[in-house]
């Protein structure tokens, strides 16, 4: 056993792992995809003169920008969708529900089969002779198979928000779960009805649940890929297809890494202006 | 379908033979999925009754990354088109026509594609090739309807498809806007003329398509009238019973892609197991089994001769030379032209 000295000694030591771990898995790949994105292609070899060109090409792309604009809002969608739809069933099973852990365990089913089975089940649903459209074709409710329910943006916030959904239900569930019945019952002791007490009590209890689901379904979705190359169509495209053509068929790696560096930026200011405003909003309902 | 059955009934004979022996599995071959069909390399079989070891892409690009972070293997499957850049990026080693026994026999179109010899080396013993072009639906379009201006036609959208790929959907550009013999070096304005025509059929396009299987399911559903595709889907389309053709007058305008093998500079088997595999995938024999189970023309002449004369005749292919002569090849496009062709096509896609 090898004997420490000082705290200090013993600090550095019980920290190690976790700083190899976070140096080796985050830091180090963040450093190459930095130093990469001031790199810069040319056809098979890549020039390794630092320069911020690749940058000036990102920034200046009309098609970059609308990409970003178009992954936050399609992002955004997804989450205000999925925790609208998650808030009910979680509030069902944290307060009604009597059976908890069969509830919980029913919520993750759609979770059993892969991710990529459920986009393609989604496209099996929406398709041109897919299940809806033989449906409602079959009640006589259209003559023609409807073209507007596949690629677009509304198949990739529908699929999105059907394979995050758990991820929604599960912090805002631990969060009601939490809250004192006593608080629930002096509220209608001081008079406030059933939608007052929900709206004075429950939701500013839940809202770091709230924000939690927010930033756990946000984040990933913005850069989702699967999902806007099967169902997105050409309108439904994201910035990581984008990004998928540079270290791909464009074989352009610095100015992939480039994209996903502002990707990254532009996922964290949205995240931090979201989290200080919704904390913001919180207080002023308590 | 025809050729899984045929994969199976010879895995299942392979099986049977049990004890293989030693070597065959060592030789390392980097391909796409599917090529592993034993029916392919018979000559190779019987000499080390194991097949060789494959490793698959799933694109060309692909391949070149996954070579590119140092991948190893033997023997690769690309496309000719990707030759000079596998060459400028230092992964491939030349071959010796004199150890390739079917040299002699091969389609002589064939060995002057680009690609394939380079400066008098030769790079690529080439395998199969095919067409892509214009496929639509003959009972909602007619034959002498069809061109490939129609694409453009906005009597038709979301009713086509083209692929999500910058070099196929310019070659297609550049046949209908009649800029095909200057497609590997297109000019300012021909380059311009081709994206144009590109952005009057982007309306019509129900959806890029990546693989083969999303477009043959359209096609067939009805969702789809035309797509610009390999002519593995026109005969997927006839295997399923489709009223579906491709369109193969050469004036109105086709492309012809050709691949095959390369041997990569990470080779470690021996000369001899390599041109082993070389010489089995180039026999006639393995043509007549490509042509008449997957519905591929074969590099190797002689092939055509023992092959079913119908089956040729239905796949489109009874007259090679006419095709070498009068479409247009996926050869390399110019460095700079290509990366301006994936800028482009991107923006297209995107609607700008």
């Amino acid at each position: 056993m090898i004997r420490l000295r000082s705290e200090t000694a013993k600090g550095v030591a019980l920290s190690a792992p976790a700083t190899l771990y976070v140096g080796f898995l985050v830091a180090a790949p963040l450093v190459i995809l930095v130093t990469y994105s001031m790199w810069t292609q040319s056809y098979v070899t890549i020039d390794k003169t630092l320069t911020l060109a690749n940058y000036r090409e990102a920034l200046t792309d009309p098609l970059v920008r609308l990409l970003m604009l178009r992954s936050i809002l399609i992002a955004a969608a997804v989450t205000v969708a999925t925790v609208a739809l998650a808030y009910p069933i979680a509030y069902f099973i944290a307060m009604k529900a009597q059976r908890k852990t069969l509830w919980l365990l029913l919520i993750t089913i759609p979770f059993w089969s892969s991710y990529l089975l459920r986009v393609f089940a989604w496209k099996l649903i929406l398709g041109f002779n897919g299940v809806m459209n033989s449906a409602l074709l079959a009640v006589g409710v259209i003559q023609e198979p409807l073209t507007f329910l596949l690629y677009n943006e509304f198949a990739v916030v529908l699929t999105l928000a059907h394979a995050w959904a758990p991820f929604a239900i599960l912090p805002i569930y631990v969060s009601l779960q939490k809250i004192d019945p006593q608080l629930l019952e002096a509220a209608t002791d001081l008079g406030n009805g059933g939608l007052e007490r929900f709206l004075r009590v429950t939701l500013p209890l839940t809202v770091p649940g709230i924000v939690a689901a927010c930033l756990i379904i946000f984040i990933p979705t913005v850069g989702d890929y699967v999902t806007p190359s099967l169902v997105g169509g050409s309108d439904g495209k994201m910035i990581a297809n984008l990004i998928q053509v540079q270290f791909g068929a464009a074989n352009n790696w610095p100015l992939g890494a480039t994209l996903s560096l502002l990707a990254m930026l532009a996922v964290g200011f949205a995240a931090i202006v979201f989290v200080l405003s919704a904390t913001g909003l919180g207080r002023r309902i308590r | 379908m025809k050729r899984y059955k045929l994969g199976a009934a010879t895995l299942a004979a392979t099986l049977a033979a049990g004890a293989a022996l030693a070597g065959g599995a060592d030789l390392q071959v980097f391909d796409w999925s599917g090529y592993e069909d034993q029916g392919f390399f018979a000559d190779y079989m019987s000499k080390y009754s194991e097949a060789p070891s494959y490793t698959f892409f799933g694109s060309q690009e692909e391949a070149y990354t996954k070579l590119q972070s140092g991948f190893t293997a033997d023997l690769a499957h690309p496309c000719s088109d990707a030759v000079r850049k596998w060459v400028a990026a230092d992964l491939l080693v030349p071959l010796d026509p004199a150890k390739l026994t079917n040299w002699d026999a091969m389609l002589p179109e064939i060995k002057e594609v680009d690609g394939i010899q380079i400066d008098g080396q030769l790079w690529m013993m080439p395998f199969e090739w095919g067409n892509t072009g214009l496929i639509y639906r003959t009972d909602k379009i007619g034959d002498d309807e069809i061109t490939l201006q129609l694409l453009a036609d906005p009597r038709f959208e979301g009713k086509v498809a083209i692929p999500d790929a910058a070099s196929s959907a310019y070659a297609l550009a550049s046949l209908a806007t009649g800029n095909a013999a200057d497609y590997t070096h297109l000019s300012d304005e021909q380059f311009q003329a081709a994206s144009d025509y590109l952005r009057q059929v982007h309306p019509n396009v129900r959806f890029y398509w990546s693989d083969a299987g999303q477009l043959d399911q359209a096609m067939a559903s009805g969702e789809l009238e035309m797509g610009w595709a390999w002519n593995q889907s026109e005969l997927n389309l006839i295997w399923n019973d489709t009223p579906a053709k491709m369109m193969r007058d050469i004036d109105k305008g086709i492309a012809t892609w050709v691949c095959g093998y390369v041997r990569l500079k990470s080779s470690t088997a021996s000369d001899e197991q390599v041109y082993d595999l070389l010489n089995a995938l180039s026999q006639p024999d393995s043509g007549k089994y490509i042509i008449e189970s997957w519905g591929y023309p074969h590099a190797n002449a002689e092939a055509f001769k023992i092959a079913d004369q119908d089956l040729i005749k239905q796949y489109g292919f009874d007259d090679p030379k006419s095709f070498f002569e009068g479409s247009l090849f996926f050869d390399a496009v110019d460095p700079p032209l290509e990366a301006k062709m994936l800028k482009e096509f991107e923006r297209i896609k995107a609607g700008f």
